[in-house]
């Protein structure tokens, strides 16, 4: 079993913890990192410049794809992503088709304010040979009215617009 | 009076006066870039970079912003204190620059002579100390005068802290005075030549009272309880807004400077270059131009390394190139302009290396540690420091008596 806690000292003779003590040792110690860490190079980046590179895991904004050989719309409309979602976020209105067979999209609407990001719409999502929710690696998506925040269908197919920010 | 006279004594200083009150603001300025920066490579981050090449704007876009920011005094204020406080502290802080000598040789300038220095008081070490308790007042009457809780806390523990450290800082300079046989601060630098060694060996006990003591007395970090922003917003200033605020931040700074030049004076021979006897180190003092680019050059070698991925290498590539600059210059010998041993530049060089590297010693300990708990503070003034200087002063007298120097 180990022992969580302070690491035990190799040599903790009381003469030892004066002389420590008394010359400041820790102090020293302290200040010979931050005196190293000065020569490191930065890990942080200018953001807007430049961005970081995404974990293929990211789990950016939810949005919809297109089949990627004959690029009909994927979505069956089984609204199973609707029922899952924990944030009751996902508003999906569907129609018969006209065949007769299944169910099409009428809208598919995400509120990006009330989503959690959690992916849990993915995971039941049918449709091969790939789901036709995703979490997307967008995650600007700053707006300046609350409206903006509810994506229709067309958004959640191309993606966030890039915005003009005002000056 | 004639009127050499009155131009050596009265026209000069003023305008001495006026330099230091133009120069001083604008040094720190640049000191609070290089306070940023040094913060940020400490923390493995990019410093201010936007404005300007590698941030070197940033300072004048930081003074615009508090020129043109809106100046508020809370309602309830005092308003004839709440005014007077930042005009107190800026006043006093300024007016203790007066006894430091940035070189040890007057010139002469248009046949009249010029001291590299304001004023030469023979009490100059006891004026400063005066003048640092005076600037308390500046920070008590901002906490009161606001009317706000956090100010007037913030207030409070500002008194009780200059009042614990007023005492070993005192002391810890006494140590320094007996050995120069002076309170004057040209005295004790000149004390330090003839002695042949800097006062920082027989009296390195009275260096680190002192030092410890005087980042307790400008507030700064570990022992910046008047202001710790994450317990009292921002302690005596809360309300400060705009230019009161800046003036605030001016005294600060030059309070760090004033500090860090007393100790350069009191302790590290001032504008004396390292064994001011030595014979075969008068490079030191002679080559001002060479060594004057390295340290440039390393400067600049760091500033712009970290973006270039960090490491020593820039560092030493930037010195390398400064001293080869410094060389070329010194060798050329432009114009008489880097003339080898002008004691005037060069003891102006060795005085503000040292200012600059105990101003980076400030920032280094901001970087590091973290505040203080009050008690933990009142422990250190009383239990140690205290002590150790009262003690510091015996000891040196004990020594100088057996030794038969008085």
């Amino acid at each position: 079993m180990s022992v969580v806690g302070r690491p035990a000292r190799r040599d903790s003779s009381p003469i030892m913890d004066a002389l420590r003590s008394i010359l400041l040792l820790e102090l020293w110690v302290g200040l010979w990192v931050t005196l190293k860490n000065q020569f490191r190079p930065h890990i942080t980046v200018e953001y807007p410049k430049e961005t970081v590179e995404l974990s293929p895991r990211f789990r950016g904004t939810p949005r919809l794809r297109f089949h990627p050989e004959n690029g009909e719309e994927l979505c069956i409309a089984c609204h199973l992503c609707e029922v899952v979602c924990p944030d009751d976020c996902i508003h999906i209105v569907s129609e018969k088709k006209p065949d007769g067979k299944g169910k099409r999209l009428v809208s598919f609407e995400i509120n990006y304010e009330r989503c959690c990001f959690c992916g849990l719409c993915v995971d039941p999502c049918p449709t091969k040979p790939l789901t036709a929710i995703y979490m997307s690696h967008d995650y600007e998506m700053a707006d300046y009215k609350r409206e903006g925040f509810v994506a229709p269908l067309k958004t959640l197919l191309d993606g966030i617009e890039p915005k003009e920010y005002k000056e | 009076m004639d009127q050499k006279q009155l131009v050596e004594q009265i026209v000069i200083p003023i305008l001495q006066v006026l330099i230091a009150v133009a120069v001083v603001p604008l040094i720190i300025l640049y000191l609070q870039l290089v306070e940023r920066k040094v913060l940020g490579f400490m923390q493995v981050r990019l410093a201010p970079r936007r404005v300007g090449w590698h941030g070197l704007l940033q300072p004048v876009a930081d003074a615009v912003k508090l020129l043109t920011k809106e100046d508020t005094i809370p309602a309830k204020a005092d308003r004839f204190l709440f005014t007077l406080a930042p005009i107190v502290a800026v006043a006093t802080a300024l007016s203790a620059l007066a006894v430091i000598p940035v070189a040890g040789t007057p010139f002469s300038l248009f046949g009249y002579e010029v001291k590299p220095w304001i004023s030469d008081l023979n009490i100059g070490v006891v004026y400063l100390l005066a003048i640092s308790s005076l600037g308390i007042y500046g920070i008590l009457l901002g906490g009161w005068s606001s009317n706000s809780k956090y100010s007037m806390l913030g207030a409070l523990r500002s008194t009780a802290q200059m009042i614990s450290y007023e005492v070993p800082l005192g002391f810890a300079l006494i140590g320094v005075m007996m050995l120069a046989g002076s309170a004057s601060t040209v005295r004790i630098v000149e004390a330090q030549k003839s002695s042949g060694w800097w006062y920082i060996l027989p009296q390195i006990i009275g260096f680190f009272c002192y030092f410890i003591s005087a980042v307790a007395e400008t507030n700064r970090v570990p022992f910046d309880l008047p202001e710790a922003e994450s317990e009292l917003v921002a302690g005596f200033h809360t309300e400060y807004s705009g230019m009161k605020f800046a003036l605030f931040f001016l005294a600060e700074y030059t309070n760090m400077i004033v500090v860090s030049s007393i100790v350069t004076i009191a302790f590290f021979g001032g504008w004396l270059r390292p064994f001011p006897n030595v014979e075969a180190l008068a490079w030191l003092e002679n080559g001002w131009v060479p060594l004057m680019s390295l340290v440039l050059g390393a400067f600049a070698g760091w500033l712009a390394g970290n973006h270039l991925g960090g490491g020593l290498n820039p560092l030493m590539v930037g010195a390398l190139l400064g001293a080869l600059l410094g060389f070329g210059i010194a060798v050329a010998d432009l114009g008489g302009l880097a003339t080898m041993s002008v004691p005037l530049l060069s003891g102006a060089f060795w005085f503000t290396l040292k200012v600059s590297f105990f101003l980076f010693v400030y920032i280094w300990f901001r970087g590091t540690y973290p505040r203080y708990r009050y008690d933990q503070l009142m422990q250190l003034g009383w239990k140690w420091l205290i002590p150790l200087s009262v003690g510091n002063v015996i000891v040196t007298g004990l020594v100088m008596l057996l030794l038969g120097r008085t």
